[in-house]
């Protein structure tokens, strides 16, 4: 059967992804920011993962005003990465897998989930930059990817709780896929930021440790956590955090954690990062 | 948890986003109220809008179902007034972009900070949340 491997959590920051693109990475500013990636890219590596589940949230780009999708799965052959206002990033298509998508899609719905189903979708900075992140500049990325993209932009957003729950029939969608995949989900965004009004730039170290820190402890708590309090705490855009939750949720009750950083800051945001790994 | 026994009160919870200092959550209200604005960005992300707008912002503005007092906010790229009127920041993001501004730059000017002091801000570790989280209990 398939099987969720690891779990990865990483900030999804545009800015991360102009410094890889212009060759960057080794200036002052970005290579503290970088560094602790890795140790992940050779992670990575060795465990050559067949497809990752990527949960991120599209910024206006794939989805304006018109149509805004709680959760959203792609179940496309292909998703070509977006021009955001800027022309595309110089990163290779992402392929994806659609008969692991389609029976995610199926079995999210009969456990309730109401997905919303996608087969034509530019991905953004939310889901490439990550990619860069763990991967570097292949020529070809080494993965398919099924992107999951959830609404954090309009409120309400789904709560954290539900992005949990989301990720534990993500689960059992995996495990009940006929065919032996090596399936990874990534949870991607935050950590605090606030890119809007007289408080931009608000960074709250001590709360994102303390979130990082319950990902492989005390996590029950983490699906109790209100919207209300990533606002205050952690800035407007902090929100993006619970979908570290889907990913979460989709590890099953323990994890171990195999590498963690955080580092402050890359452009407006705070970046954290955590590879975690499900105990059985 | 069921919903109906975990679910906290519509109106609390709205409620709430107005007592965060400096701060506009985008809420479906102001979703609605912005929504021309936020469509009217979005349209910059093609790139032959993006040069139908440098060629002629006005004429461009007047395409779309904007008041006077939006053309006038985007035009002078106020984003703590577009933000008041609706506009959402990854929605104008595309108006920051099309002027090839810098991002952090275009953030710092809601601010009330000079880019350089806000500049220096984050590099010492961003805005502490102390003050800034509750206009009613002032923490
Ligand atoms: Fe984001």
């Amino acid at each position: 059967m398939a099987r969720i491997t690891a779990g990865v959590g990483t900030s999804h920051v545009p800015a991360i992804g102009a410094a890889i693109d212009l060759g960057k990475t080794q200036e002052p500013y970005w290579q503290p920011v970088l560094a602790g990636y890795d140790w992940s890219r050779n992670w990575i590596r060795q465990e050559k993962p067949d497809v990752v589940i990527l949960v991120y949230n599209d910024h206006a780009t794939a989805f304006d005003m018109r149509i805004i999708p709680t959760f959203a799965i792609g179940c496309a052959e292909s998703f070509k990465p977006a021009d955001e206002g800027w022309g595309p990033r110089p990163v290779p298509m992402v392929q994806g897998h659609p008969d692991l998508a389609w029976h995610i899609a199926q079995s999210c719905i009969l456990d309730e989930f109401d997905m919303t189903i996608i087969n034509e979708m530019d991905v953004d900075h939310g889901l490439t930059v990550p990619l860069s992140l763990l991967f570097g500049q292949p020529d070809a990325w080494p993965v398919k990817v099924i992107p999951l993209a959830v609404n954090v932009v309009t409120y309400p957003p789904p709560s954290g709780n539900r992005c949990w729950m989301l990720g534990e029939a993500i689960r059992r969608a995996v495990e009940s896929f006929p065919g032996d995949l090596k399936v990874q989900i990534w949870g991607t965004g935050g950590m605090s930021h606030q890119l809007q009004g007289p408080r931009a730039g608000l960074i709250n170290a001590a709360w994102d440790n303390r979130f990082l820190d319950m990902m492989s402890q005390d996590s029950q708590r983490l699906r109790a956590i209100p919207h209300i309090e990533y606002l205050r705490e952690t800035g407007t855009e902090g929100i993006e955090m619970v979908m570290w939750l889907i990913m979460r949720g989709a590890l099953g009750p323990d994890v171990r954690q195999l590498h963690r950083h955080y580092h402050v800051p890359a452009s407006n945001t705070a970046v954290g990062h955590l590879v975690l790994e499900p105990v059985r | 948890m069921t919903a109906d026994e975990s679910r906290e009160d519509i109106h609390a919870y709205l409620a709430a986003f107005d007592d965060i200092p400096g701060t506009t959550v985008f809420t479906v209200a102001r979703a609605r109220q912005g929504y021309w604005i936020n469509q009217f960005a979005m349209s910059l992300i093609k790139p032959e809008n993006r040069a139908r707008w440098k060629a002629d912002e006005k004429a461009y503005m007047d395409e779309w179902p904007l008041t006077a007092e939006h053309k006038a906010a985007i035009q002078a790229r106020d984003y703590n007034c577009l933000i008041n009127m609706g506009g959402n920041i990854y929605f104008l993001a595309k108006i920051i972009s099309t002027d090839g501004q810098n991002f952090l730059h275009a953030v710092s000017t809601m601010t009330g900070m000079s880019v350089e002091a806000y500049q220096a801000m984050m590099l010492a570790g961003g805005r502490a949340p102390d003050g800034v989280r509750s206009i009613k209990e002032g923490t």
